[in-house]
């Protein structure tokens, strides 16, 4: 029974809240925490990458680990099956997961609520588990196999261990998020503008592209960076379903680290995926910060 | 008249209703039931089959024999105990240091707030992978590679920002009038936060921790990359079926296992889900 009934108005209080830090008491361990295991391994990796001793052993800016990595040719090609996979996902998802968005906006009833639920459920489903299934479905005599033997058709060329394996496993795995950030984004545009729109005697292409689009782009954009910024270093779809050689940058810095531990080597490859996902990263920063402000 | 019109649709249907078929609805919804729904079939079934020689569409035998074989290896009993170990003390930690955290930014103010609060966007602004061997690098210095604590903390660093994120939300919307009212009543302030704040607040904050709770336990690539080789998580355990294991049947029967508690998670997230305030947390 502290009720103190305190004889000063509380707005008084309030006001000096705002100067008084014991706030940053209770927020102190978590930022501690990003400080020390986000910011501070980013800055350590680039220092360490660039500063560093030479041949005769004087510590000084060295770009040789960089040198290395553009000179080389495996590098190079693990580099661009990461850059083709990364942008054949994003086309994909796009393709797929934008009709299903917009088809959820204009529809209710039980069926679009089906697909909805069949859309997210993806979410729910941890990758390894993915892994395994895609390995029974698509893998060497998996399901499909089984289904075309039985009515007489040829086996496929099966993608397990192939860049497709990859593409089709990492698309899988993004689809929920990417409906959800588009159905988010199709949420702002207003009804009354497409329903002008007809009235006009747009068709649906017309709708979709001079009404629905321009009013989207900023979520198709977030959807992009994001699926980006998890596909361009994702490491257990491709470690598990795409081919060895050449790999993804994932599951080449993961064998850099740890079977040719090779840390230097494996932190350049780090700073490199960085420096790709850059420009995504400080997009989707910025769109969060933005949507959080509103 | 007009009943008349489209002939073939209408004629099974009553009269009066006309509503066009949902050919669209109906193409995603058997495309998407494919693509989702059938390879977890196929792992369902396998998890209960004894022999399945490839050209039969269905096994030749069923059976449990390899959820006994499954369970009574000691890997999997190992991995699976400290897998839930790694989860509980990964989520309390969290919940911790995270809550206290949550209640600051959503009802103090102090100086620096909005770009702390922001900071922890930082870790998703990344490429995971590369950031996690970023920090490996230095965990490699401090000798923490390969050991509990080490595996801890970057499990702990990946579930700062829904533990921080959901809880601000929930403890934002929480009616002030309400917790005004019973300080008018003579309340202390313990008794507001007990009697009013966490009763509205903390549905929300509870799916938060589920979430926590699941997405540790499923957090593959931290274990992976930070545990090898002393610490294998039920995950990692998978990975390594996966890439050697002869018996197919094992992989089934665990990723039908692991399944659970990712079903319970939807059960219980799809308040969280649902609401479009997840999608925004995405920037959408």
């Amino acid at each position: 029974m502290t009720d103190a009934a305190p004889a000063a108005p509380r707005p008084l209080i309030d006001s000096n809240d705002s100067r008084r830090p014991h706030g940053l008491l209770l927020v102190a361990i978590p930022v501690f925490l990003v400080a020390w295991l986000v910011i501070w391994p980013i800055i350590n990796a680039i220092g360490r990458t660039l500063w560093r001793p030479d041949a005769t052993g004087a510590l000084g800016f060295n770009l040789d680990s960089y040198v290395f990595f553009f000179s080389d040719q495996y590098s190079i090609n693990n580099l661009t099956i990461t850059l083709w996979t990364t942008l054949v996902c994003a086309i994909l998802l796009l393709a797929i997961c934008l009709p299903i968005s917009l088809y959820l906006r204009f529809s209710h009833g039980k069926l679009p609520a089906y697909v909805q639920a069949m859309a997210i459920f993806p979410m729910f489903v941890p990758s390894i588990i993915l892994a395994y299934a895609f390995i029974r479905v698509l893998g060497p005599n998996g399901m499909v196999d089984i289904l075309l033997n039985s009515v007489g058709l040829p086996k496929i060329r099966t993608p397990y261990l192939t860049p497709w394996g990859a593409v089709i496993g990492l698309v899988w795995d993004n689809i929920p998020l990417t409906v959800l950030i588009l159905l988010s984004g199709l949420g702002n545009v207003a009804n009354p503008a497409i329903e002008a729109a007809r009235d006009v005697g747009a068709n649906r292409f017309q709708v979709f592209w001079h009404i629905i689009l321009p009013r989207i782009s900023n979520s198709v954009l977030v959807a992009i960076s994001f699926a980006v910024l998890g596909i361009f270093s994702s490491f257990t779809l491709p470690y598990l379903l795409g081919p060895a050689s050449p790999e993804m940058m994932g599951p080449f810095m993961n064998r850099t680290f740890r079977e040719v531990n090779d840390p230097l080597n494996a932190i350049t490859q780090a700073v490199i995926t960085f420096c790709f996902c850059i420009a995504f990263g400080l997009f989707y920063v910025r769109s969060v910060a933005h949507n959080q402000g509103k | 008249m007009e009943r008349l019109a489209p002939a073939t649709i209408a004629a099974r249907r009553p009269p009066m209703v006309r509503i066009p078929t949902d050919w669209t609805g109906i193409v995603f919804a058997v495309l998407l039931s494919a693509a989702v729904i059938v390879p977890l079939l196929v792992v369902g079934v396998w998890a209960f089959t004894e022999v399945w020689r490839y050209p039969n569409v269905i096994p030749q035998q069923f059976g449990l024999r390899f959820w006994n074989q499954t369970l009574t290896r000691a890997d999997v009993w190992a991995a699976l105990t400290l897998s839930l170990q790694l989860s509980t003390v990964v989520t309390l930690l969290s919940a911790a240091i995270c809550l206290p955290a949550a209640y600051a930014f959503a009802r103090l103010s102090f100086p620096g707030r909005n770009v702390l609060f922001f900071s922890f966007l930082a870790g998703h602004a990344f490429p995971k992978f590369g950031l996690l061997i970023a920090i490996a690098a230095i965990f490699l210095q401090l000798n923490l590679i390969g050991t509990f604590w080490g595996v801890v903390l970057i499990q702990l660093v990946g579930t700062l920002l829904f533990m921080i994120w959901i809880p601000v939300a929930a403890f934002q919307s929480v009616d002030r009038r309400m917790e005004e009212a019973a300080r008018d009543v003579g309340a202390g302030p313990f008794r507001v936060f007990w009697s009013i704040t966490l009763p509205q607040a903390g549905p929300t904050i509870a799916a938060a921790v589920l979430l926590s709770f699941v997405g540790t336990f499923y957090e593959t690539e931290g274990a992976w990359l930070i545990g090898a080789p002393g610490i294998r998580t039920m995950p990692v355990l998978m990975i390594s079926f996966i890439n050697n294991q002869m018996v197919i049947q094992y992989g089934a029967v665990l990723s039908v296992m692991l399944w659970v508690p990712s079903f319970i998670a939807l059960m219980f997230a799809r308040r969280v889900i649902g609401g479009g305030a997840f999608a925004r947390g995405f920037g959408g």
